[in-house]
C-alpha cells in the first residue's frame, strides 16, 4: 500500500528534476544584459497610450504598461496581471483574480482599485476605442484588493480580446487619478507595472527605458535597457540597421524594397510574425452616395478590374496576401473568417468588368472612355502613391479615366471622413483583436459619423448587415458567432462598398543577435520581457 | 553725440520698429495657417487608427478648435504679448519647452555649418581670385559648381554610405550614441563626432556660394584705385590682399551670410531628416503635417525675431568692417 504513493512521489520527483534541468538550460541560453536600440517611426506625439492608439506610442508604452491579459498565437487570452478569470454562463459577469506580487514602478502595489480606475475612469472615457470596447461594462466591483468583478449590461465577447498592455494599459490610480486625465503631467512620463521603466525622453531623438528590477515575472526582463530611436529619413533608418547602430525596426519603419535588400545580409533577420492582432486589410473605398459608385454593378466592376497579386508583387514587394473580403484570414483560427464569398479575383476579370459597366448604362464614348473620376491617393507614403497609379492604369483598361489627387494627411482625412467630398480613395482597415472593434466600424450604419476618421466613409449600410453585427457583438457561443460573421462577409462582399485588395504583411527587421523578438501576436506592441541579445 | 550713445539710440529705435513687424507676422501666420484643410484632432485620431465621435469632439473642445477663429486669434495674440507661446496639445507640452529643447542642437549644427562655410568659402574665394585663371581657380570653380548643384539629401546619403557604412569613421545618425549614454568630456567628443557629417553636408551649399561671391568681390576690389595706391606705396601683394582687398571684399559675403543665418535658425529639414539631428526644422515640418498650429506659430515667431535681430547685428558689423558706414 506504501508503494503507490512512493512511486508517485518518485516519479513526480523525477519530473521536477527534469523540469528544473530544462528551466536551467533555457535560462542559460538566454543571456542577461545589453541595450536594444529599436527604431520607431514616426516619433510618438505623447506616451499616453490610454488616450491614443497611435502605433508609435504603443510600440514604446507596451514595454511600460502591462494589461490584465496577454495573447498567444491562437489569439487566446493568457494570464498577465490577472492570474485567472471566470466568465459567468450568461456572459454578464467576468471575475478577474489579480496577482498579489505586482508593484508599480514607484513601488506602490497594483490592486483592483487600479483596474476599476483604469477601465471606468480612463479607458472608457478618453481612449479612442475604449468607449466601444467597454460600452457594456456598467460597474466594476472590488470586494478585495485582488479581485475585480466586471458587471456587464450585455455579453461582450470582444472584451476579452482587448486586455493587452497595448490596448488597455493598467494605470496607477495614485498617479493618474490626480488632475485632468486629458492633459496629465504624466502623459509624457508614464508609470506602469511593466518590465521597463521610463527614464528619459529627448524629443526628436530617443526615449530611454531601463530594466525594472522588481518586475513580477522572476528574472525578466533579460535586457538592461531599451532605447526607442526616431530617425525621420527612411534611407538613414536602413543605414542605421545595416551598420548595427539600431537593432530592430518594426511596422513599416524600413521601406519594403530595403527590407528585401537587408534580409540578404548575414547579420540581419526579417520576420512577419507578430502582427496577427493588427490584421490590416488594404482597401479602395467608394463613395456609395454619389455617381457613378452608387451603382453596385460599377463597384463590382472596379473590384473585378483590379489585379490583387500584381499589387502585392509590384507595389508591396511581396509583403501581402490577396484579400477576399473585409475580414483578415488571421481570423481563420477562431473560425470567423470565410472565403466562401463572391470572388472578384478571376482570370476574366476585365471582361466581366466591361460587361457590368455596359449593363450599368455607362457605355464607352467615342474616345473609349465611359466616365471620368478623381482618385484620392492615401498620403501615407511611396507605396500608396504607387497603388494610386496602378488603380489609374487598371481602370483605364475598362474605360474609366481616373485623375489622381494628392493632399497631405489632415486635408485628405477631412475630405474623406468629414466632407465626403471624394469618389474613390484608399486606406487600410486594421481588423484588430476582434471584428467588433476593428470591422464593424467600417460597415455599420451607426458608424456613418462625419468628422470621425476611419469609420464608414463609403456610407454603405444594410439593415440585414447591421442586424448580423449587432447579434455578433452579443453572441458568446463561438460557433454561432462565426456563422453570423460568415453571413456578414457574404453580404458585404457582394455589395462591394470597398475593394479589398490584400492583407498587408508588416515585417520586423532585426539584427540576428536579437532573440525572441516575436513571441506574441502583438509583436512590436508586446512587452519585450523575453527579448535577449546574443553576443 | 558720442558714437556709443548714437549706436545705442539706433539699436533702440530699430527694436521699437520691430514690434509692429513681429505683431503683423503673428497675425499673418495665424490667418495663413487657418487656410490649411483639416485640424489637429483629425490628425491625432488618424494616427490612432480609430476614434469615437465623442473622442473627436472632446479633442476639439480641449484644443479650443470649437471657438470662432477671431476669438482664437485674439487669445493667441494676447498670450504672445504676455510672452506665452501656448501649449502644444499634440505633444502635451508647453511650446516654449519644446522649442528650447531643439534650439541647442539647431544652433550647434547651424553655427558649425556657417562657420565652415564662411571660413572655407572665403578662403577658397581668395585662393581662386589670387590664382585667377590658373588650374587652382578652375578646380575651385568646378568644385563649387558641384557642391552648389548637388541636392543636399543626396550628398548626405552619400556621406553616410562612404564615411559611415564603408569607412566606419562616423556614426550614421543622431546627435549622440544612445546605447552608451556618455557623460562629461566623452559626451562632448561623442557629439562632436556625430556633428561632423551633418555640418559638412549643410555647409557645402553655402560654402560654394561664398567661394564664388568672395572671388567675384575680390576681383572687383582689386581693380579699385586704393589698391593701385597701395601698390604705388610699395606694399607687398600679400599685404595688399590681406590688409585691404579681403577686408573690403568681405562685405557682400557678410551681407549674404546675415540673410542666410536668419534662414538657418529655422533649421534645415533635409539635413536634420537625413542625419536624424533633433533640430527645429524637422519639428516645424512635422508640426505642419500634424496641424500643431501653436507649435508651428511659435517656431515662426522665433525665426522672425531672429531675422530681425540678425539684421540689426549685421548692420553693426558693417560699421565695424568699414568705418565709413555710419549707423544713425
Amino acid at each position: 500500500m506504501q508503494t503507490k504513493p512512493f512511486m508517485a512521489r518518485w516519479l513526480s520527483g523525477c519530473a521536477m528534476a527534469a523540469l528544473a534541468l530544462g528551466l536551467a538550460a533555457s535560462a542559460h541560453a538566454q543571456k542577461r544584459g545589453g541595450t536594444l536600440v529599436m527604431l520607431v517611426q514616426p516619433e510618438p506625439p505623447t506616451l499616453a497610450s490610454y488616450a491614443s492608439t497611435a502605433a508609435p506610442i504603443g510600440q514604446v508604452t507596451a514595454k511600460i504598461f502591462d494589461g490584465l491579459a496577454e495573447y498567444d498565437f491562437n489569439l487566446k487570452p493568457v494570464p498577465s496581471l490577472a492570474e485567472s478569470w471566470t466568465i459567468a454562463p450568461d456572459g454578464k459577469t467576468i471575475t478577474f483574480k489579480l496577482r498579489r506580487d505586482v508593484k508599480f514602478h514607484d513601488g506602490k502595489p497594483f490592486t483592483s482599485a487600479d483596474v476599476r480606475f483604469s477601465v471606468l475612469e480612463v479607458l472608457a472615457k478618453v481612449h479612442p476605442r475604449g468607449p466601444g470596447t467597454f460600452r457594456e461594462v456598467k460597474a466594476i466591483d472590488t470586494p478585495d484588493p485582488h479581485t475585480a468583478i466586471f458587471r456587464l449590461e450585455n455579453p461582450a465577447p470582444y472584451l476579452m480580446m482587448a486586455l493587452s498592455g497595448y490596448e488597455s494599459p493598467m494605470l496607477p490610480q495614485h498617479v493618474y487619478g490626480a488632475g485632468d486625465i486629458k492633459a496629465h503631467p504624466n502623459a509624457n512620463r508614464p508609470v506602469g507595472t511593466g518590465p521597463f521603466k521610463f527614464v528619459d525622453w529627448q524629443k526628436g531623438q530617443f526615449v530611454r527605458l531601463d530594466r525594472n528590477p522588481d518586475y513580477w515575472k522572476k528574472d525578466r526582463p533579460y535586457l538592461d535597457r531599451i532605447v526607442a530611436r526616431f530617425v525621420s529619413d527612411s534611407a538613414t533608418r536602413t543605414a542605421s540597421i545595416e551598420r548595427g547602430e539600431a537593432q530592430s525596426a518594426g511596422m513599416a519603419a524600413i521601406y519594403y524594397s530595403d527590407v528585401r535588400r537587408l534580409e540578404k545580409l548575414p547579420a540581419i533577420e526579417v520576420t512577419t510574425r507578430g502582427y496577427e492582432m493588427s490584421s490590416p486589410v488594404v482597401e479602395l473605398i467608394f463613395n456609395t452616395k454619389v455617381k457613378p459608385f452608387d451603382d453596385v454593378r460599377v463597384r463590382q466592376a472596379v473590384s473585378h478590374a483590379i489585379d490583387r497579386q500584381w499589387i502585392i508583387d509590384n507595389v508591396w514587394f511581396g509583403f501581402g496576401k490577396p484579400a477576399t473580403g473585409p475580414i483578415n484570414s488571421n481570423y481563420a483560427a477562431s473560425g470567423i473568417y470565410t472565403n466562401a464569398v463572391k470572388r472578384y479575383q478571376v482570370p476574366n476579370g476585365v471582361e466581366i468588368a466591361n460587361r457590368l459597366l455596359d449593363e450599368a448604362g455607362y457605355k464607352r464614348g467615342a474616345n473609349g472612355v465611359r466616365f471620368e473620376i478623381v482618385h484620392d491617393i492615401t498620403p501615407y507614403g511611396e507605396e500608396w502613391r504607387r497603388l494610386g497609379e496602378y488603380v489609374q492604369q487598371a481602370l483605364d483598361k475598362v474605360g474609366i479615366k481616373a485623375t489622381l489627387r494628392y493632399e497631405d494627411v489632415p486635408a485628405w482625412l477631412r475630405r474623406v471622413y468629414t466632407a465626403y467630398d471624394f469618389q474613390l480613395s484608399s486606406n487600410w482597415l486594421q481588423n484588430l483583436a476582434d471584428p467588433v472593434i476593428g470591422v464593424h466600424r467600417a460597415f455599420h450604419s451607426k458608424s456613418i459619423r462625419a468628422g470621425t476618421v476611419f469609420v464608414n466613409a463609403s456610407r454603405w449600410s444594410d439593415p440585414k448587415a447591421d442586424e448580423l453585427m449587432d447579434r455578433a457583438s452579443l453572441e458568446n457561443d463561438p460557433a454561432k458567432r462565426a456563422a453570423l460573421y460568415h453571413e456578414l462577409q457574404k453580404i458585404v462582399v457582394e455589395a462591394a462598398p470597398n475593394v479589398w485588395t490584400h492583407e498587408l504583411l508588416f515585417s520586423t527587421v532585426h539584427a540576428r543577435r536579437v532573440k525572441n523578438i516575436a513571441t506574441s501576436p502583438l509583436g512590436v506592441f508586446s512587452s519585450y520581457d523575453q527579448v535577449w541579445l546574443d553576443n | 553725440m558720442s558714437l556709443t550713445a548714437q549706436r545705442t539710440r539706433y539699436v533702440l529705435r530699430r527694436l521699437m520698429q520691430a514690434v509692429p513687424v513681429v505683431l503683423a507676422i503673428v497675425v499673418i501666420n495665424f490667418l495663413l495657417l487657418q487656410l490649411a484643410e483639416g485640424d489637429a484632432a483629425d490628425v491625432l485620431a488618424g494616427e490612432a487608427g480609430s476614434a469615437t465621435p465623442e473622442y473627436m469632439a472632446a479633442l476639439r473642445t480641449k484644443f479650443g478648435l470649437d471657438q470662432p477663429i477671431f476669438l482664437q486669434l485674439l487669445a493667441y495674440v494676447r498670450n504672445v504679448a504676455l510672452l506665452d507661446l501656448g501649449h502644444s496639445f499634440r505633444h502635451d507640452t508647453a511650446v516654449a519647452t519644446l522649442i528650447a529643447g531643439r534650439l541647442g542642437p539647431t544652433l550647434l549644427l547651424m553655427l558649425s555649418a556657417m562657420a565652415i562655410a564662411i571660413l572655407v568659402g572665403t578662403l577658397l574665394g581668395v585662393l581662386a581670385a589670387t590664382g585667377l585663371n590658373t588650374w587652382r581657380d578652375n578646380l575651385i570653380a568646378v568644385l563649387a559648381l558641384l557642391a552648389y548643384a548637388t541636392p543636399l539629401f543626396w550628398i548626405g546619403l552619400m556621406m553616410i554610405v562612404v564615411f559611415s557604412i564603408h569607412a566606419g569613421w562616423f556614426p550614421v545618425s543622431g546627435m549622440e550614441n544612445v546605447a552608451a549614454f556618455h557623460t562629461g568630456w566623452t559626451r562632448v567628443a561623442d557629439i562632436a563626432r556625430h556633428l561632423v557629417l551633418p555640418a559638412i553636408t549643410l555647409s557645402l551649399f553655402y560654402l560654394a556660394l561664398y567661394a564664388r561671391l568672395m572671388r567675384a568681390s575680390m576681383l572687383e576690389q582689386s581693380g579699385m584705385d586704393y589698391v593701385t595706391t597701395a601698390r604705388a606705396k610699395g606694399l607687398t601683394e600679400t599685404r595688399i590682399t590681406s590688409r585691404h582687398v579681403v577686408r573690403n571684399a568681405l562685405l557682400p559675403v557678410v551681407t549674404m551670410a546675415g540673410v542666410q543665418i536668419g534662414n538657418l535658425v529655422g533649421g534645415s529639414v533635409v539635413v536634420e531628416s537625413v542625419f536624424g539631428w533633433p533640430g527645429l526644422g524637422l519639428l516645424a515640418f512635422d508640426s505642419l503635417f500634424a496641424r500643431d498650429l501653436n507649435l508651428l506659430m511659435g517656431i515662426f515667431l522665433l525665426s522672425a525675431c531672429l531675422v530681425v535681430a540678425v539684421n540689426l547685428v549685421i548692420d553693426i558689423v558693417y560699421a565695424l568692417l568699414d568705418p565709413r558706414i555710419e549707423v544713425r
